[in-house]
């Protein structure tokens, strides 16, 4: 992996995937930063991280949803850098998170759904819901791909756009429950923010 | 709108200048829902309140409240949904207000149940609640396990578990639906006063919408009076679920309003902070065709009250609007400018929780196709 080309080796991201699948958005982002001088590279005035990750003396702000996560945002104060190899890499790696977070909340969707059953049937037999799971698995592989393969900050801002609309479309899995706070499909919700602050550009619509 | 008359459109400039209160609370009563003490005396919500009051048991009688009467038709009352929405759409939900249960106190109450109700908010420190959805049954009525049985006196116990219910820990007046029996027709709306022995309830904490005060309750053989029953006098298909089904496609309506009016506002927010944000044109072009959707659904909905069909429609589409105007103002401010921005972070969940009110997505979507397979869908 080299930080200064923004080029990635595939196995950087299958890993980042994997953290977050099996231990969450913020394990997932501990290791998309890993090596990464926040300080510098981050394009806003506040970056999200790990908690365990702030930098040593900087200000961190904390979010309701974000801290029970186990992630902070940190100042990053003076002229923000716009477009740098470092700052791409970095949205790579993060949709590699993402996509691993996806995949965490889509295993626990299923899991939720296969208890419940509507008029006496299964949920899970629910054409409506098949189909549902059926496009966000779809979506998790077409986007796992067009993460590698984007070069510009401008479609990566449209990936992580994806990425959010790929969240949302989890969410909606859960139904209700998933719109509560103490509930594990929160992270999606923080994903959005963490994503907000590692991006430079603006997303087409 | 298109064809807005003068009569919507002093509703609209009325509600427009009201919603500038509603915004200036919205991040007060997000970072901490129970403490509304600083809240309870706004005008607005002294409006809200009024408006959602007959005439026979109002505290007070504004002019505004006179333009806004209650009982005031589906679209007189989505028009001054969406602009109250547009200030903020959880400070309305946090207003004690007769709100849900005022609309089915209205249909299935007797003279007296009536007066009780609204009396008891006077004052403007009493929230309603509306409780219908079940903790394993959303909001599939047929599957209720709520039951109400004969205490052998002659009245009722209720007993039972309710989930995501609207001001439900804080109520101090509302309405629960239980079942007698087996059959749909024994699903019976009772009014409930607190406090009662048997009766708890919890706030659950939500991402967005956290004015709504959304609540867990359970009751445990909590004591109904029969004459809480709603609806005694009416004939048993007009009794509790004919109520709740008219009730559904009304605020099904209010809801697809909230939507678009938390679209609208997230939509002039970037504009006014990002003066050339990439798209802002398509997305505002987006959210107005949504409004006027929601209009033409509260129009049908006056109609033909029993009609579901555009009403869902309206809900399916605005909420999908409002959840794609919040992906695209999250990016229109630039890196962190959520965080910068709280009152548009706070909108962007709100937005999410419109999917999850009356009804879910994939619940308007069977009956938006039954709908069509109707032969309701229009022209």
């Amino acid at each position: 992996m080299s930080a200064a080309t923004g080029e990635l080796r595939k196995s950087c991201m299958r890993e980042c995937e994997l953290v977050a699948r099996s231990d969450g958005l913020a394990a997932g982002l501990g290791l998309a930063l890993l090596g990464v001088d926040v300080l510098a590279v981050a394009p806003g005035r506040w970056a999200a991280v790990p908690s365990r990750q702030a930098p040593i003396g900087a200000k961190t702000r904390t979010h309701r949803l974000a801290e029970p996560e186990g992630i902070v945002f940190v100042a990053c104060p003076g002229d923000r850098p716009q477009a740098t190899p470092g700052l791409l890499r970095t949205g790579k790696l993060l949709a590699a998170v993402r996509l691993g977070l996806v995949r965490r909340l889509l295993d626990l969707a299923v899991e939720h759904l296969a208890g419940r059953t509507t008029g006496g049937e299964p949920l899970l037999s629910k054409q409506l819901l098949s189909g549902d799971i059926a496009n966000v698995i779809a979506d998790v592989e077409l986007l796992r791909v067009y993460a590698r393969c984007q070069h510009d900050l401008a479609a990566m801002a449209e990936l992580h756009r994806q990425l959010g609309e790929l969240g949302w479309q989890v969410t909606k899995l859960f139904g209700a429950i998933g719109y509560l706070a103490d509930y594990p499909v929160r992270a999606l919700y923080v994903a959005v923010l963490v994503a907000d602050t590692w991006l430079a550009g603006e997303a087409a619509q | 709108m298109t064809g807005m008359d003068a009569r919507l459109q002093a509703i609209r400039n009325a509600t427009r200048v009201a919603s500038e209160d509603l915004r200036a609370r919205a991040l007060s009563i997000d970072a901490d829902p129970d403490a509304m003490e600083a809240h309870l005396d706004s005008p607005v919500f002294a409006l809200m309140r009024e408006v959602g009051t007959p005439d026979a048991y109002r505290e007070s009688h504004s002019a505004s409240g006179e333009l806004l009467k209650h009982g005031a038709s589906c679209l007189e009352n989505a028009v001054g949904t969406v602009e109250l929405a547009r200030g903020d759409a959880a400070v309305a939900l946090a207003c004690p207000s007769p709100a849900l249960a005022g609309v089915i106190v209205d249909l299935l109450g007797t003279e007296k149940q009536q007066e009780l109700f609204y009396t008891r908010l006077h004052g403007g420190r009493t929230w309603t609640f509306f409780a219908m959805t079940e903790p394993r049954h959303g909001s599939d009525a047929t599957a209720m396990e709520t039951r109400l049985e004969r205490d052998g006196a002659g009245d009722w116990l209720l007993s039972g578990r309710k989930l995501y219910i609207g001001n439900g820990a804080r109520g101090g007046i509302g309405v629960v639906f239980g079942r007698t029996g087996p059959s749909p027709l024994s699903i019976r709306a009772a009014l409930i006063e607190l406090p009662a022995a048997g009766w708890q309830g919890k706030r659950v904490d939500t991402i967005g919408l956290r004015g709504a005060y959304l609540s867990e309750l359970s009751f445990d053989k909590v004591p109904v009076r029969s004459d809480m029953l709603l609806g005694q006098h009416l004939p048993a298909t007009r009794r509790g679920m004919w109520g709740a089904i008219k009730t559904f496609n009304a605020m099904r309506v209010q809801v697809a309003g909230a939507a678009v009016g938390t679209a609208l506002a997230m939509t002039e927010y970037v504009a006014e902070h990002h003066k050339n944000a990439t798209g802002a044109d398509l997305v505002l072009a987006r959210a107005q065709a949504a409004r006027e959707l929601v209009f033409e659904a509260a129009a049908r909905t006056d109609r033909d009250p029993e009609r579901s069909y555009l009403s869902c429609v309206a809900k399916l589409g605005a909420a999908r609007v409002a959840v794609q105007t919040a992906r695209w103002a999250s990016s229109a401010l630039g890196p962190a400018g959520l965080l910068e921005h709280p009152l548009l972070e706070k909108w962007i969940r709100d937005s999410c929780g419109f999917e999850f009110m009356e009804g879910t997505g994939n619940i308007q979507r069977l009956h938006v196709s039954r709908g069509y397979q109707a032969g309701d869908a229009s022209v």
